[in-house]
């Protein structure tokens, strides 16, 4: 019996079908590690439990105070060039600065501030996780842990997913308030912008604030998320743990990304004009 | 006729499409010091990393004292775990941890020991391989071979009815080999504990082994006591024994 060559359209189709295929089967994987790492924190906590001792202590420190100066001197660039610019333009456009920090602030609080945070962290953090969980993976510690009775997730991705939530909250309202700083001391010293004008919160409402702490919150939990999924998934040898640290850096920022449309434009919804 | 205490039946593995074990029958015996041989990529590892879950098999069956157990989920695997134990090719002493923490560890987690006592009992261990000077040393500071000896402490420290040893003198010198061999062959004899042992070292093999099965193709292709395997006048065998570089073995990617 010969084998007929498949036509035009099932090639066509297997070459759609295939890449179809590896993004579901991926999606679902990384959903998995997701419900891993929940049903792990109810494991660890839960009354009896076995926690490993000090892990988000450790955790805490690694993500949270080794990122400070990496998120503050980044984010502060950013606020100043930023409101160069806004200055610049405004003054270009209308010549009236009077509601530039106003504006900025709301701007800073509800968006800027924890997705610029959440951006930074993912290369950072996000890589490290990864190259970590890949290297202990390609050299078979995953399965050593197992073969002590440690399931991988709750050891090592647990501590880094509640150090990772508390630390970008905490960052990204460290690096909000540099930003913001940052930002009005350029408008004053470039374009002489009134102090007292600049910082004025009234139009910042609590919506804001909340906006920004649920996309910090939830960009403290994609990061490490993704960045587990992709060292679990690292093969082989050196090449594999650096495929997954590049990919854990693409899909953490691109998770970033993703999250900061998705509950803007929920935001939007829910609030309308009002927002 | 009792059932034999580990087997493998007709068992078929592959990788993204491409065969490594094709129909694979072996059976252990309780006590038994077995070698498994083999070129590179024949399948050794794959074989035993079958029995504790780290791999599922295509088709077939794989019997543990009485119990199947190709058919058990992760959490199924717990209790077989604790009565099989695995040191790998590589040491995989975790980085971050002493050696008497990375030995405590199964201690805890499988028995639930508190962190002293888990500790106490870990260098317990470690002095039985002659590492108890080194217990509070991280594993960066160590030779290969002190960290292959912590590997068997930390998989020894369950009292295992089987251990399995993933090339466990691969990269070592010629006298911390020779150690290594006389920890698998005390702990067989003393305790009765059953070894599967994968290995490409033939002074191992020949000094330690009760039996040796040697793979080729995906099956067993000769299973026997090693003086047996040494005076087979199988050409396949016999070309793998004398290390020539030609002769009738098939040897893919050559």
């Amino acid at each position: 019996m010969t084998g007929s060559r498949p036509s035009f359209v099932v090639r066509a189709l297997a070459s759609i079908g295939r890449p179809v295929v590896i993004a579901g089967s991926a999606a679902r994987e990384l959903w998995m590690v997701l419900l891993g790492t929940l049903a792990g924190i109810i494991r660890n906590y839960r009354p009896g439990g076995r926690r490993p001792p000090g892990a988000v202590v450790a955790q805490l420190y690694a993500i949270g105070n080794r990122s400070l100066v990496f998120v503050a001197v980044t984010l502060g660039f950013i606020g100043m060039v930023m409101m160069y610019q806004a200055c610049l333009q405004f003054s270009r456009a209308i010549g009236d600065l009077s509601q530039v920090g106003v504006q900025f602030l709301r701007l800073v609080v509800s968006d800027f501030g924890p997705t610029l945070t959440g951006m930074m962290l993912a290369t950072r953090v996000g890589a490290g996780i990864a190259a970590e969980i890949g290297s202990m993976k390609v050299t078979e510690q995953l399965d050593a842990l197992r073969m002590s009775g440690v399931l991988p997730i709750d050891y090592l991705l647990v501590p880094r997913f509640l150090a990772s939530i508390v630390m970008t909250v905490a960052l990204s309202i460290v690096g909000a308030a540099i930003m913001y700083g940052a930002g009005g001391l350029t408008a004053y010293l470039s374009f002489g912008v009134n102090p007292r004008t600049f910082f004025d919160p009234s139009l910042t409402l609590p919506r804001h604030v909340i906006l920004g702490l649920i996309k910090a919150v939830s960009y403290g939990a994609a990061i490490p998320i993704v960045a587990g999924f992709c060292g679990l998934r690292a093969r082989g040898s050196s090449e594999g743990v650096g495929w997954a640290t590049t990919a854990a850096v693409v899909g953490g920022s691109f998770a970033v990304i993703a999250l900061d449309f998705g509950l803007s434009v929920g935001a939007l919804w829910i609030y309308g004009g009002k927002l | 006729m009792t059932a034999p205490y580990l087997a493998f039946v007709d068992v078929h593995k592959a990788f993204a499409g491409k065969p490594v074990l094709r129909g694979m029958d072996l059976t252990v015996a309780k006590g038994e010091i077995l070698y498994i041989i083999g070129t590179s990529g024949v399948g050794k590892s794959v074989t035993i990393k079958h029995l504790v879950g780290f791999l599922a098999v295509d088709r077939g069956e794989i019997w543990f004292d009485g119990q199947r157990v190709d058919q058990l989920d992760e959490r199924g695997f717990y209790p077989i775990r604790r009565r099989i134990g695995m040191v790998f090719q590589s040491a995989t002493l975790f980085d971050a941890m002493t050696l008497a923490e990375n030995v405590a560890l199964p201690l805890r987690k499988h028995k639930r020991m508190r962190p002293a006592a888990a500790l106490a009992d870990a260098r317990r261990r470690l002095a039985e391989v002659y590492l108890g000077d080194f217990a509070d040393r991280y594993p960066a500071e160590l030779s290969d071979g002190m960290r292959k000896r912590a590997a068997i402490a930390r998989t020894l420290t369950l009292d295992p009815e089987v251990v399995l040893f993933d090339e466990p003198t691969t990269g070592l010198d010629p006298v911390n080999a020779r150690r290594i061999d006389r920890l698998i062959r005390e702990r067989s004899r003393a305790l009765g504990v059953t070894a599967i042992v994968v290995s490409h070292d033939l002074p191992s093999i020949m000094t330690v082994a009760d039996r040796v099965a040697f793979l080729y193709q995906g099956r067993v292709h000769t299973v026997g006591t090693p003086a047996a395997l040494a005076a087979s006048a199988d050409p396949v065998v016999a070309q793998f024994i004398s290390g020539q570089s030609t002769g009738p073995m098939e040897t893919p990617g050559f």
